[in-house]
């Protein structure tokens, strides 16, 4: 129980790291100039979410995280491609 | 040893790739930032995490899968966002005048 604990495991410490620089970043998310300064802290966020969950898998020895990790940077891919065709045509 | 050595590397990537996002004047700068150092960040973080399991091969298999995934998607979408961003009318601030560096 005492390994499960965030504080005595360097990588919760990094996960905490991970958390208040995302928490930082939605700073350029809501008050982005343009939009793609918006698509682009979209983006960041989400890479560093697949990156928590995977620490979160690694530290409660629950391994299904990384399947929910994988899933997670496939919608990031699809849903910053999509963004960006949408960002060719609207004008 | 050399786990918590990449762990350091990793999470001071990520530290100044927001550093970068936050602090750079441009789209395209802030994308420079992000598509580095996000994911040199998030790959080595990987890599050590991969290291620092205890699980069976499989599932060690399951994180370097997740790096190999992240190397492959990430640039893709930040050069799609580029493109569109070029496309929507963003002109670049930016501009690097190396002839003046060398002859003030």
């Amino acid at each position: 129980m005492v390994e499960e604990n965030l504080l005595v495991n360097p990588f919760g410490w990094a996960a905490i790291i991970l958390v208040a620089t995302s928490l930082i970043l939605s700073y350029r998310v809501l008050f982005g100039p343009t939009l793609a300064d918006r698509i682009v802290g979209i983006n960041t966020v989400t890479t560093k979410t697949v990156v928590i969950l995977a620490i979160f898998g690694f530290i409660a020895k629950e391994y299904f995280f990384l399947d929910l990790a994988i899933v997670l940077l496939m919608v990031n891919a699809v849903g910053g491609l999509i963004l960006a065709k949408y960002m060719e045509g609207a004008k | 040893m050399i786990e918590y050595f990449l762990l350091l590397l990793g999470e001071s990537i990520m530290v100044f790739g927001t550093l970068g996002i936050l602090r750079f004047p441009d789209v395209y700068t802030r994308l420079h930032a992000a598509t580095k150092c996000d994911t040199g960040g998030a790959m080595t973080i990987l890599i050590a995490l991969a290291i620092a399991s205890e699980a069976p091969l499989l599932i060690k298999l399951k994180f370097l899968v997740l790096a190999f995934l992240i190397a492959l998607i990430n640039p893709m979408v930040s050069h799609a966002i580029a493109r569109g961003a070029y496309k929507y009318g963003i002109k670049p601030e930016v501009v690097v005048d190396m002839y003046a560096w060398d002859n003030p």
